[in-house]
């Protein structure tokens, strides 16, 4: 009889993790206290065995470098940096630390994935394959049972043993935490073979994977809450709270200043599951205003953040719950509102894994403070929605940019040998934020009409930075997952397939709710959720399909293409490149998984908000009226990223699947038959 | 982790199937044959939770 070790999915003893006791919500029973004594205990430990594991490394690494090429392999991951903006910035002499490297190396432009969206294209960054063997499509993916969206790379779920206790709730396990990412990224495969990496924010990397070496989790993330990350407003300009476009909070008028109250995570250990709060104040000083939580006092000055400060939730049972937050007073007369950024993880203390090992998280917090720990944290929504301006963003992207850049140079000062990897989102932040100020016959009036320009040259200082690091022994990759155009008009494509008659709503309506509220999905053939595509409604797939598979499925996709593909704005432009069908463009075991088409939208198009959502609206083609104005979910041969290298490049058409064989390869490890990519190097 | 016995013939089997699948693995093989089946008969969570979770994603509204 054979062994087959089934690794039981994420089931890493975190002692947060065994703690976790909400629905997703997010937060932990003794978590901080477990942490704390496994910090403790850990510390004693590795002390103590120090020199064992001393010698047991130098004896490992001399084997494990034996045919190894370089020493040492950097990654600097700048999210969406676009290659026509860089050559043309290079080419003005704006870059100068990307030119040079750019003519001692290499500097290319890099294939990117299917759809050109960061958790699909890192994904395959790390594992050398195709969507179809690592299963992350999109943001989103679908329940095949309710047709309902969810996100595509990690689900949060309750723990599975509960003690009742009158009207408590006793977790005995930790939550059900699912990486829904599959295959192996190259430095798992690495340190396997004893060769280290320190992997830092790479998308899709919640929950941390156990591997031998450092990792901080990234993209995904959740916050205390659960979300993904949900601004609070605290205003004397409501009376009631609100939840429509962010969450809004009344602020009461008091003797000497203001009082609110922050909403917290779910309390799951009592029937009913209240929400768990923190009060505050604020007051009014000589010529400015004071926070008061907690018991701590904090300056809050008219557009200046606040630094991070720790909010702890106290559950009925006696847990504590704490999280990480920063304030921003925006307005003092003649309302008084205030900003609070999503309530992130707190990484000293944290409520769910956020690194591997999992006190990395707190050793970075003390080393260098505390960080926004949430997947997607430069806070686009609130900029959106107007409860930040413009700078206010910048401040917050940039400090943000900040926090990883000092993570970044420590995991180099420390990395002798090895892997260090970064990604930096800040590229990508500013660029969906700021894409419409890029405007050269506007620029003369708009003060923010070079803040993109300002960001690619804050990038280039950053490399800046990296050399100092960068020997003969080691390789550079510097190295962006996807490009940016705008992002003008939006396409709902379930709009278009009930005007063709492919999707139909209950009781001859013509437009639905969010989430295919009232879609009859009995006459159904089609319908659209996510950034990149559209799926057939298959018989025996889907909960309520319609179409068999087979032969019928097929002609339905050829007719839908043929249609699609002829779609007219008003003005004639052609808002759909190319529509693909997705089987015809990778192969894998995950591919049923897949959307069944991917649209190619042209430059200046995407999916629409409501679309996304799997909302049917009056129009399929509308203005897109927000500050989110660029956008890189179009077709993937628009929007390629950069690979720049100190070492010579010669292949033709590289792609971010090569990067991983690549650093695999450079180490003297044969990429495995699995791996689609092919070694650059 | 947990361990799960298989008969050496049908191991033998497995590893020939997920290498020839694009599995990194045997084990990433059976986990997904698992999964599969398994999200045949397990509930969906409620329309609200879901939506709740993806509140914050700024790509979507």
């Amino acid at each position: 009889m054979a062994v087959v070790i089934l690794a039981a999915l994420h089931s890493d003893p975190h002692s947060t993790q065994l703690a976790y006791i909400g629905p997703g919500a997010g937060f932990a029973f003794f978590g901080s206290f477990l942490t704390l004594v496994a910090g403790l205990f850990m510390s004693a430990l590795s002390i103590l065995l120090w020199p064992f594991r001393m010698a047991r490394r130098a004896l490992r690494s001399r084997k494990s470098f034996r045919k190894a090429r370089v020493k040492k392999i950097i990654f600097l991951g700048l999210d969406g940096l676009d290659p026509r903006l860089t050559e043309r910035m290079m080419a003005e002499g704006k870059l100068p630390n990307l030119a040079r490297l750019a003519a001692e190396g290499t500097y290319k432009r890099l294939r990117t994935t299917f759809p050109a969206l960061s958790p699909v294209a890192w994904s395959t960054f790390a594992t050398g394959v195709s969507p179809a063997r690592h299963n992350i499509f999109d943001f989103l993916d679908r329940s095949l049972k309710s047709y309902q969206p969810r996100l595509s790379s990690a689900r949060v779920g309750q723990p599975e043993r509960v003690l009742r206790l009158g009207r408590f709730r006793i977790p005995l396990s930790g939550p059900r935490i699912e990486f829904r990412r599959k295959s192996q990224p190259f430095w798992t495969i690495l340190g396997k073979l004893g060769i280290g990496s320190t992997i830092l924010r790479v998308p899709i990397t919640f929950p941390p994977e156990k591997f031998d070496g450092k990792m901080l989790s990234a993209m995904a993330t959740p916050d205390l809450k659960g979300t993904q990350g949900s601004f609070s407003q605290f205003t004397t300009s409501i009376e009631k709270a609100t939840y429509e476009n962010g969450s809004r909070y009344p602020l009461r008028r008091a003797a000497d200043g203001f009082a609110g109250e922050i909403e917290g995570p779910l309390d799951t250990c009592v029937d009913g599951a209240p929400i768990l709060r923190v009060p505050f104040r604020v007051v009014r000083r000589a010529s400015s205003f004071e926070l008061r939580i907690e018991g701590r006092r904090c300056p809050l000055d008219r557009g200046e953040y606040t630094g991070w400060q720790r909010v702890t939730f106290r559950t009925a049972i006696g847990a504590k719950v704490s999280g990480m937050v920063r304030f921003l007073l925006t307005e003092t007369e003649p309302e008084f509102s205030i900003y609070m950024s999503p309530i992130n993880i707190d990484p000293e203390r944290p409520a769910l894994p956020l690194s591997h090992p999992p006190y990395y998280a707190a050793y970075l917090a003390n080393l260098l403070g505390s960080f926004a720990t949430v997947g997607m944290a430069e806070d686009t929504w609130a900029l959106n929605e107007g409860v930040i301006d413009e700078d206010a963003f910048l401040e917050q992207a940039y400090s943000i940019f900040e926090e990883r850049e000092a993570m970044f140079l420590d995991a180099l000062e420390s990395t002798r040998r090895g892997v260090a990897a970064c990604v930096f989102d800040t590229s990508d932040r500013i660029q969906h934020m700021f894409y419409r100020n890029m405007c050269r016959e506007t620029e003369a009036q708009d003060p923010h009409a070079r803040v993109i320009e300002e960001m690619y040259q804050r990038m280039d200082a950053l490399l800046a930075k990296t050399l100092p690091f960068v020997d003969s022994g080691t390789a550079l990759f510097v190295v962006s997952d996807h490009g940016f155009c705008a992002f003008r008009r939006g396409v709902n494509i379930n709009s278009w397939l009930r005007d063709n008659g492919y999707l139909y709503l209950q009781n001859g309506e013509l437009e639905s709710g969010s989430f295919f509220e009232g879609v009859d999905w009995s006459r159904t053939r089609a319908y659209a959720l996510g950034l990149s595509g559209f799926y057939l409604n298959i018989k025996d797939r889907e909960a309520c399909g319609v179409v068999s598979s087979g032969r019928e499925a097929d002609e339905l996709k050829r007719e839908i293409i043929g249609k699609l593909a002829k779609l007219e704005d008003q003005d004639g432009a052609a808002p759909i490149r190319t529509v693909y069908e997705t089987a015809s463009l990778y192969r894998g075991p995950y591919l049923e998984a897949a959307p069944d088409f991917i649209v190619g939208y042209n430059e200046g198009y995407r999916c629409s908000w409501e679309g996304a959502v799997g909302k049917v609206a009056a129009d399929v083609l509308s203005d897109n009226p927000k500050a989110w104005s660029g956008d890189h979910c179009v077709d993937p041969v628009l929007v390629p990223g950069v690979l720049f290298s100190n070492r010579k490049i010669d292949a033709n058409d590289p792609g971010i699947e090569d990067l991983a064989p690549t650093a695999l390869n450079l180490f003297g490890v044969q990429p495995p038959a699995w791996m689609e990519g092919k070694a650059l190097l | 982790m947990t361990n799960i016995k298989l008969k050496k013939d049908l191991l033998s089997k497995v590893k020939k199937v997920a290498a020839a699948g694009g599995y990194s693995s045997p084990e990433e093989f059976i986990e997904h044959v698992l999964e599969r089946e398994i999200a045949k008969l397990e509930d969906a969570q409620s329309d609200e939770e879901i939506a709740r979770k993806l509140k914050g994603l700024g790509y979507i509204d």
